[in-house]
């Protein structure tokens, strides 16, 4: 035992050093990457997305798809081929090939979607977690939610379409002013929950304001529940836009989009069905990729998740 | 819950759906290009060398949906003279004393008053005001039928009475004389079994799909080929009819095969079919969707979550993935392709019709499958949220076992958030499903609201606005009061001393 005294020498006592404390530094953006960049099958499919939408928003330049010009409009022999070589995705009742129209319409489509989510959840967030709370003004919100989100959504839809016209804007404005009330319905309820915890009444009792309250003690909370709430949305955004095309009240003749092929495409379900196909599986395979890449994102963005 | 919380909720309740009609009425009536009822009109089309008949027409259907109040001086000069009169044929003249009267008595009135362009001869005009419009619906809106409901100037006599008696099928009832319906209250052999017509709601009738109907009989009165049977009727006569006794009212003017059939003038009535109506429809189809749902969703969800991260967890979440990412449009063909050709069931409801449990199948499970992947999701989630809670480790640690942890614990505790949304997806059963129904062609409410909008049977929309909102404004409470009653931490209502 003794012959091992020399191993060890004596440390001076050092100040700074003693107060510097022992926990590693934490930063929770990195630590939101290094979760999610640890999954190799999230980081795969976050990959294949960005791919997938590059392509989509870079593919409709070039081949400059419009479904007003039909130029095969009068040549049989080029309606309704079969997926080939020649023609990826086959070609449609006009001629045109499927596999620029699909690509246009996804680009619309996933423009669309996003400019919608970000739009109801810019407005929803803070209302919702306003919302949440005051009791107050949770009294009068419900009230407000309860003639919002009765009013039949397709006659809104309509008359809009018969007052601003078809397109791209009135489009987004149909799919934005009544859907924040329920982005902000759900943030409402999640607020309520964690609304009056230990930590929020004793924050309160310092005389934080409510505004910081929701910005610093419960939003970063929630942004694992945003996030999953995100991942949804986007993709059903896309199936609503279908919705509105088979209704016809989507974007209109002049514009491609994911919806309006689907929809045209139905009535050739028996005779072509690659038609209604191609579609729907270029929009499941975008959507999935989206979905799986918001869960992955919500798990990582979940501090409990950290280590 | 506080005393008083429930009165008020529900009063607010009623303000909101009185706003919701308000906003649907400003809609319907005001915003909607009231030109373009026109777009698909035939008739219109064929009056266009006309143009007197055709400002006819356009005012007078315009009146018929209820924009305005429409008079022209054959209506006037039709009060102060007889028809066919040489006197009438003069006023209705441009240059008449009469037509003066009329256009100095309806501008005063504050009409607008025109001038046809061929005849030169008058008529007036003016908009209903929106509250006018609101004030008349709502009081119409419940009807109340007692012994002195019928006027009837050709019948003085109607002798004005309530008695107890039997319907002629045999059945109890409270028989009116003088009141519109002539069996107030009845039982009959039909669910459900007991029924009253004495306190009916009247929404308008329908136009100009179901031209001149009720818009609450279009929507509950059985479809399909009436189902005749032998009856007796009061006469004596017996005869092959699908007649039902109890929906009996009054006629004015009964003819001669009434006359054959009734001893009195309670001659209209409604007929049993062998298909049920499109709320029965939708309400069965929604039902049962609903059941499979939740008897199908809930435990799997729950399943799923006790092997989190395993197989069926895994199986599950794809199945959950799959729809949500792929539109409704594109699985409901799916999987009505996967229906027909494996398991021979028919692609369209009218096939075999609403009596063959075959017909309902695949609509029913395609309505199901969102449901079942909403409730799968959701379960999941709160029961993991469960299991990673202090108080199920502390259980664990004092020695119960998963099972128990499970039912008495967990499951008590995930439940609530999933019970405050079954009044509302029951609710939901009434308005249909658009796209199931479209694509099964199920004779049920989802094709009602697209089909009443595009052909402006603004009745109608109101009608259905009304049903939907008070229905799910209801809904809404009812959940509250659900979660409320199986967790008594909850309350709705402000607590002393707190915001």
């Amino acid at each position: 035992m003794e012959d091992n005294k020399d191993l060890f020498s004596f440390v001076e006592f050092d100040e700074t050093r003693s107060e510097h404390i022992a926990a590693p530094r934490y930063s929770y953006w990195k630590s939101v990457g290094r979760t999610f960049f640890k999954d190799k099958f999230a980081v795969g499919v976050a990959i294949f997305m960005i791919l997938l939408v590059a392509f989509a928003l870079i593919q409709p330049m070039f081949s400059g798809y419009s479904p007003t010009i039909a130029p095969n409009i009068n040549t049989p022999e080029l309606k309704f081929l079969q997926p080939s070589s020649e023609h990826i995705f086959g070609t449609d009742n006009v001629g045109n090939e499927v596999f620029d129209a699909v690509w246009a319409g996804a680009r619309n489509s996933i423009i669309i979607s996003f400019v919608c989510t970000a739009i109801n959840m810019l407005i929803g967030i803070p209302i919702g977690a306003l919302w949440g709370f005051s009791k107050k003004m949770d009294k009068w919100m419900i009230e407000v939610y309860n003639v919002i989100s009765n009013i039949p959504f397709l006659l809104l839809a309509m008359i809009l379409s018969y007052v601003l016209g078809a397109g791209f804007k009135p489009l987004i404005f149909t799919m934005t002013c009544t859907e924040w009330v329920f982005v902000a319905y759900f943030i409402r309820t999640q607020v309520m929950i964690i609304r009056d915890r230990e930590y929020n009444m004793a924050s309160k009792c310092l005389g934080t304001s409510t505004w910081t309250m929701i910005m610093k003690n419960i939003l970063p909370y929630l942004i694992s529940v945003i996030m999953t709430y995100i991942s949804r949305m986007i993709p059903s955004l896309i199936s609503y836009e279908v919705f509105l095309s088979y209704m016809g009240l989507g974007l209109g003749t002049n514009h491609a989009s994911l919806g309006r092929a689907i929809s045209q495409y139905t009535s050739y379900m028996n005779g072509y069905p690659h038609l209604f196909w191609i579609p729907v599986s270029i929009l499941a395979i975008i959507s999935i990729s989206l979905y799986i890449v918001g869960q992955k994102l919500a798990d990582a963005a979940d501090p409990r998740t950290h280590r | 819950m506080k005393k008083g919380y429930l009165g008020k909720r529900l009063l607010r309740s009623v303000l909101s759906v009185i706003i919701i009609m308000l906003i649907v009425f400003i809609m319907v009536y005001s915003l909607v290009p009231r030109d373009n009822i026109f777009f698909e009109d035939s008739t219109y089309r064929k009056l266009g060398a006309k143009p007197d008949d055709k400002t006819n027409y356009v005012y007078s259907t315009w009146e018929r949906l209820g924009y305005l109040d429409f008079v022209n001086i054959n209506d006037y000069a039709g009060t102060l003279y007889e028809q066919g009169s040489d006197a009438l044929a003069k006023a209705i003249e441009p240059d008449s004393k009469e037509t003066q009267q009329f256009r100095e008595e309806y501008a005063a009135q504050g009409y607008t008053v025109a001038t046809y362009t061929a005849s030169g001869r008058a008529y007036a005009y003016k908009d209903i005001p929106l509250a006018t419009r609101i004030l008349k619906w709502l009081k119409d809106l419940i009807q109340i039928d007692t012994p002195w409901a019928v006027k009837d100037p050709n019948n003085p006599d109607l002798p004005r009475y309530l008695k107890f008696g039997t319907t002629p099928t045999g059945g109890p009832a409270l028989i009116g004389s003088g009141s519109v319906h002539k069996y107030l209250l009845y039982l009959d052999s039909r669910f459900p079994w007991l029924h009253q017509n004495i306190i009916t709601l009247n929404m308008g009738k329908s136009y100009p799909s179901y031209q001149g109907i009720e818009v609450l009989t279009v929507l509950f009165q059985p479809q399909g080929t009436e189902v005749k049977r032998p009856v007796t009727f009061e006469t004596g006569l017996e005869q092959e009819s699908a007649i039902i006794f109890g929906t009996l009212t009054y006629k004015e003017t009964p003819d001669r095969m009434d006359r054959q059939k009734f001893v009195d003038n309670y001659a209209n009535f409604s007929t049993q079919k062998d298909q049920p109506s499109m709320v029965g429809t939708s309400f069965i189809m929604g039902i049962f969707a609903m059941l499979l749902a939740y008897f199908l969703g809930l435990p799997i969800g729950v399943l799923m979550a006790k092997h989190k991260d395993k197989l069926v967890d895994k199986l599950g979440m794809v199945y959950i993935i799959f729809i949500i990412a792929v539109p409704s449009l594109a699985y409901i063909y799916l999987f009505r392709y996967i229906g027909t050709n494996l398991f021979n069931l028919p692609s369209i409801f009218t096939t075999y019709g609403a009596n063959d449990v075959r017909s309902w199948i695949l609509p029913t499970i395609s309505l199901a499958l969102p449901s079942i992947a909403g409730l799968m999701l959701w379960a999941r989630r709160y029961v993991v949220d469960q299991m990673n809670s202090d108080y199920v480790k502390f259980a664990k640690s004092k020695g119960l076992n998963q099972s128990e942890i499970f039912s008495r614990h967990i499951f008590k505790n995930a439940i609530i958030p999933i019970a405050h949304g079954i009044p509302a997806s029951l609710a939901g059963c009434i308005s249909g499903a658009i796209i199931t129904e479209a694509i099964y062609s199920v004779g049920g409410m989802g094709k009602m609201l697209p089909r009443a909008i595009n052909q402006y049977n603004n009745t109608m929309i109101v009608a259905l606005a009304f049903m939907f909102s008070s229905i799910s404004v209801l809904a809404v409470i009812a959940g509250d009061i659900i979660i409320t009653k199986i967790d008594p931490r909850i309350s709705l209502s402000e607590k002393e001393g707190r915001n």
